[in-house]
């Protein structure tokens, strides 16, 4: 009988401990130092053991393995379909659909990070000279080793840079927790001719403490703008104190750690939602990412807080 | 420290920093100017106004004191910006709902699955 079969398999080395146990007393047996599991999985087996021992020296189970007649029954009716087997398929089934999307969004992020390498692609970021905020210079080579989140904006934006700037120190957030210090958040201005360092500087730590913000001349900006594909408005020649605007590309620019491009996010993605596409990337990333804070040095030279009101006069 | 650069009339006057130039509004700076539109557009609303630039005039006359905590609080690129953004907010969610009409589905709705295009 097949179900006999299977039980004497559940037990292949049983039979020696088993049937040790089954000449001693109930209470002894209790007490013996012996794993409790054997004896649980195979008590059919040493009862049957007990009543047939003469008879069948050689085989530990019964053919009456069911305690009740309703239990044959079933197991007789659902043949080798069990729960348990029911619940492996599932299992299995579920866990291969979860591999595979996960792998599918995988090689999709790679493909979008793979697509602007190599020769022939568009190009968007390449190599610049600017100024951070502390006025100290900042090339395209000092933003290597980690990823970065490149903006561009000016610090008179009336609403929808502040808003940005806003979901970005969100972003940051949530990626840095997600993948610890991986992740350089700069700032860009596209109106040089305002934002001075120290203009920058005042305005960003509104945001988050670790922007870089980058500064430079009306032809250093105008030439970063245009490495990265961004529309560049602010006229060459402003008085001190003119009041205008800047039109510019409100993207939001994800670089890898070699200073390649990835992708953009902007106004339709939430700081959730970029978040995880980027926590996304920098986990796909192989090469080591430099984890040290390189906004350090900036955020112990930040100015003390004092009255916000009050101006800084040099 | 100097009168606010930007702007001819009597506005708040604006910081420079350390380095001379101008500091941008800061957040308190920038609630207080989206306060003041907020509540030029709603009287621009009450007086069936859109476009204040075109009807500067009317509405004026019709929200005197809005319109001048407006300017108080804003830089003037910003109150032409925002009497822009308005006109132009208004035309584009007219365009949506015109579309809406069509049947049109939004395009973030077909790629994340929740709408369907069914030839018909």
């Amino acid at each position: 009988m097949a179900r006999a079969q299977k039980v004497a398999y559940q037990c292949p080395s049983q039979p020696i401990q088993t049937r040790a146990f089954s000449r001693l007393s109930a209470s002894s047996r209790r007490t013996a130092l012996q794993p409790a599991t054997p004896i649980r999985h195979c008590q059919n087996a040493s009862s049957s053991f007990a009543s047939h021992s003469q008879l069948r020296p050689f085989s530990e189970t019964s053919r009456n393995a069911y305690k009740t007649v309703q239990e044959a029954r079933s197991r007789q009716r659902s043949g080798p379909f069990s729960w348990k087997a029911a619940v492996l398929f599932v299992v299995t089934g579920a866990a291969m659909i979860v591999y595979f999307q996960e792998e599918k969004a995988r090689l999709e992020r790679k493909r979008i990070a793979d697509e602007t390498k190599g020769v022939g692609k568009p190009k968007v970021g390449g190599p610049f000279n600017l100024i951070d905020q502390d006025g100290k210079p900042f090339s395209s080579e000092d933003m290597k080793g980690k990823y970065a989140l490149v903006y561009f904006g000016f610090t008179h934006c009336p609403d929808i840079c502040p808003e940005e700037l806003d979901k970005m120190a969100g972003m940051i957030d949530i990626v840095k927790k997600n993948t610890g210090n991986t992740l350089l958040p700069v700032f860009v201005t596209a109106d040089p001719a305002r934002d001075t360092p120290a203009v920058v500087k005042e305005y960003l730590k509104e945001f988050h403490p670790d922007f870089i913000g980058l500064t430079g001349s009306y032809d250093d900006i105008k030439r970063m703008c245009k490495v990265y594909r961004v529309y560049f408005s602010t006229p060459p020649e402003v008085k001190s104190g003119q009041d205008y605007l800047v039109d510019h590309s409100i993207y939001f620019y994800l670089m890898d750690p070699d200073g390649d491009f990835v992708e953009v996010y902007g106004r339709t993605h939430t700081a959730e939602e970029a978040a995880k596409i980027m926590t996304d990337h920098i986990k796909d990333w192989e090469k080591p990412i430099n984890q040290g804070l390189l906004s350090e040095a900036r955020t112990k030279a930040v100015i003390p807080e004092g009255d916000p009101h009050d101006p800084i006069v040099s | 420290m100097a009168l606010l650069g930007f702007g001819s009339e009597n506005k708040t006057t604006a910081k420079k920093s350390s380095d001379g130039a101008y500091i941008a509004p800061d957040r308190t700076e920038r609630a207080q100017c989206w306060e003041a539109r907020d509540s030029y557009y709603s009287c621009l609303d009450r007086h069936d106004i859109l476009d204040s630039l075109k009807e500067g005039e009317k509405a004026k006359n019709c929200c005197p004191e809005e319109s001048k905590q407006f300017e108080r609080n804003c830089a003037s690129s910003w109150v032409k910006y925002f009497k822009q953004r308005r006109v132009a907010d208004w035309k584009k969610e007219q365009t949506r709902l015109k579309l809406e009409k069509e049947n049109a589905v939004n395009i973030a709705d077909v790629k994340d699955g929740s709408v369907r295009i069914v030839n018909s």
